[in-house]
């Protein structure tokens, strides 16, 4: 029997797409360690002349930012979310991808190619994941890793959502041009220890970029997720395509967000461990 | 011949959703799509377009039967001519909106028989155009100085970083390996010593023969315990996962 010659590439791309899948607000990025990628956007420190002389305090910057998405009452209405995309790792290299999120932490992740389709699955504290690119043909717990960094990322709404209550802390670091735009630079302390850099363009105050640390292979790596065409659905806006990079490599893998639907009814065993005992 | 040519790539777009595949869905959600081509009482095996794939029917939750992409892109490619660079082009792109990379890397071929130096076609083949000339993907990363380590290109610098910490992590799981067994050795010692000491009193006391355990030392990986269903402990005191005793 022919063994399907495409297998080989997904196991690195459902690697990296999982850890796509499980993060809030699409390609957290904080995830996204696994993912093929390339060297950082190009950044530059704008000079302290070039800032609006009415300085913003960071608690205005993210209450603006949430203005930008929609506001508040939009964003906390959302109770369960559906993307459908395309995920390229240069031209030759395309998958279908579908990710689910259900609140408080439930995530679903689909990957398609060749006409084979992974799934991966946590509910914020435990994971598993069926991916006949491994070879699996019944599920199996995701490793400690990728559920330790689920749970760290499910947050359906992002972190500067409600960050206070949810034990995190905030601060602005600064200003920096990202691909020739002014933004303001947010250090995120999750009340988990993780840190991130969330960019927020100045102007329009929509999240251009989130720079994050991740352990892969037991090395940290830098990891930069890029966000742009933000459309709106349900009047939130949300960014339909995503570049993450990580330091020191040349692939970039890009995520096009075709489709997204707010609140589909999505059942909760669609995010339970499917109990084989069962015919 | 344009306007044929468009008005395939417009059939061509308006299709995909009016399709459906053979599917085989797995238990727990995952899925095969393409063209079945045999099923027993135990296995099903599914033609996905690039290769075929069997599977267990004990994994399988349902099949369900309809028309593939697969069948679709067969009888588009049937009707396209050799020389039909767009038709190959916007079947190939098709192809693409399926999943189907195989049919879309040889749709990709066809569309370079007739337009060598097409940078879709090539791109849609993996090639990168550097210094202008043609490469594969490997070959631009090999020259731009990338090196590949554990199937991932990166920089020298990145690659000895990386190469730096998986050193460090295996040293540090040699030396608890190291600590492990020298821990193990001690229990077994003490274990021994306390059996033979049982030994001799029980000799004393019984026929030795109906009271050995028969799993004890020296047999196969030497079980020293009842193995559980989820680990046993070899005869060096490490602790391994059944199924690294007995693969499937």
């Amino acid at each position: 029997m022919k063994r399907f010659a495409s297998v080989l590439l997904v196991r690195s791309y459902a690697a990296a797409v999982l850890a796509l899948a499980l993060g809030p607000a699409l390609a957290d990025p904080a995830l996204a360690a696994n993912a093929p990628a390339t060297g950082a956007p190009k950044t530059a420190a704008v000079p302290a002349a070039a800032a609006p002389s009415t300085a913003l305090t960071v608690e205005q910057i993210v209450e603006k930012h949430m203005a930008a998405r929609g506001g508040l009452k939009k964003i906390r209405a959302i109770q369960t979310l559906r993307e459908t995309g395309r995920m390229t790792e240069g031209p030759d290299k395309q998958a279908l991808v579908t990710r689910e999120l259900k609140r408080p932490a439930q995530s679903r992740f689909e990957i398609t190619l060749q006409g084979v389709t992974g799934v991966f699955v946590s509910d914020g504290t435990k994971g598993w994941k069926l991916n006949p690119f491994d070879g699996d043909f019944e599920p199996k717990p995701l490793p400690e890793e990728a559920v330790r960094e689920a749970a760290e990322q499910a947050d359906i709404e992002g972190p500067l959502v409600d960050w206070k209550a949810k034990g995190h802390s905030i601060a602005l670091a600064g200003r920096e041009s990202i691909n020739g735009r002014d933004a303001y630079k947010i250090q995120v302390t999750l009340k988990s220890g993780g840190t991130r850099t969330e960019y927020i363009d100045a102007k329009t105050f929509l999240r251009v970029r989130v720079d994050s640390t991740r352990t892969v292979k037991g090395h940290p790596v830098q990891v930069t997720a890029t966000f742009g065409d933000y459309k709106k659905s349900a009047g939130v806006a949300f960014p339909r395509q995503v570049e993450i990079s990580a330091s020191g490599r040349p692939q970039k893998m890009r995520v096009v967000v075709d489709k997204i639907e707010v609140n589909p009814p999505l059942a909760a065993d669609r995010f339970a461990m499917v109990d084989l005992s069962k015919p | 011949m344009k306007a044929p040519a468009v008005a395939t790539a417009a059939v061509l777009l308006l299709a995909p959703s009016l399709l459906r595949a053979d599917e085989v869905l797995l238990k727990g959600g995952a899925k095969f799509s393409g063209r079945i081509e045999s099923q027993t009482d135990t296995m099903i095996t599914i033609n996905i377009g690039d290769g075929v794939v069997g599977v267990p029917m004990a994994r399988v939750d349902k099949v369900v039967k309809g028309h593939s992409p697969l069948d679709e892109y067969e009888t588009r490619a049937k009707a396209l001519t050799e020389q039909d660079a767009e038709g190959w082009r916007a079947l190939g792109r098709w192809a693409n909106s399926q999943g189907l990379q195989a049919q879309a890397r040889e749709a990709a071929r066809k569309v370079l028989v007739v337009l060598p130096d097409d940078p879709e076609a090539r791109g849609a083949l993996g090639y990168v155009k550097q210094d202008g000339r043609w490469m594969t993907e490997e070959e631009s990363y090999k020259a731009r100085g990338y090196v590949q380590v554990g199937g991932e290109w990166m920089t020298r610098a990145e690659a000895q970083q990386v190469q730096a910490s998986a050193a460090a992590e295996q040293a540090v799981q040699d030396a608890e390996r190291r600590a492990n067994l020298a821990e193990a050795d001690k229990i077994l010692a003490e274990q021994r010593a306390d059996k033979a000491e049982e030994r001799a009193r029980e000799a004393e006391e019984v026929d030795p023969w109906t009271t050995m355990s028969p799993w004890y030392g020296g047999y196969g990986y030497g079980v020293v315990g009842w193995p559980s269903t989820a680990t046993v402990t070899t005869r060096y005191g490490t602790t391994v996962p059944i199924n690294k005793v007995n693969p499937k």
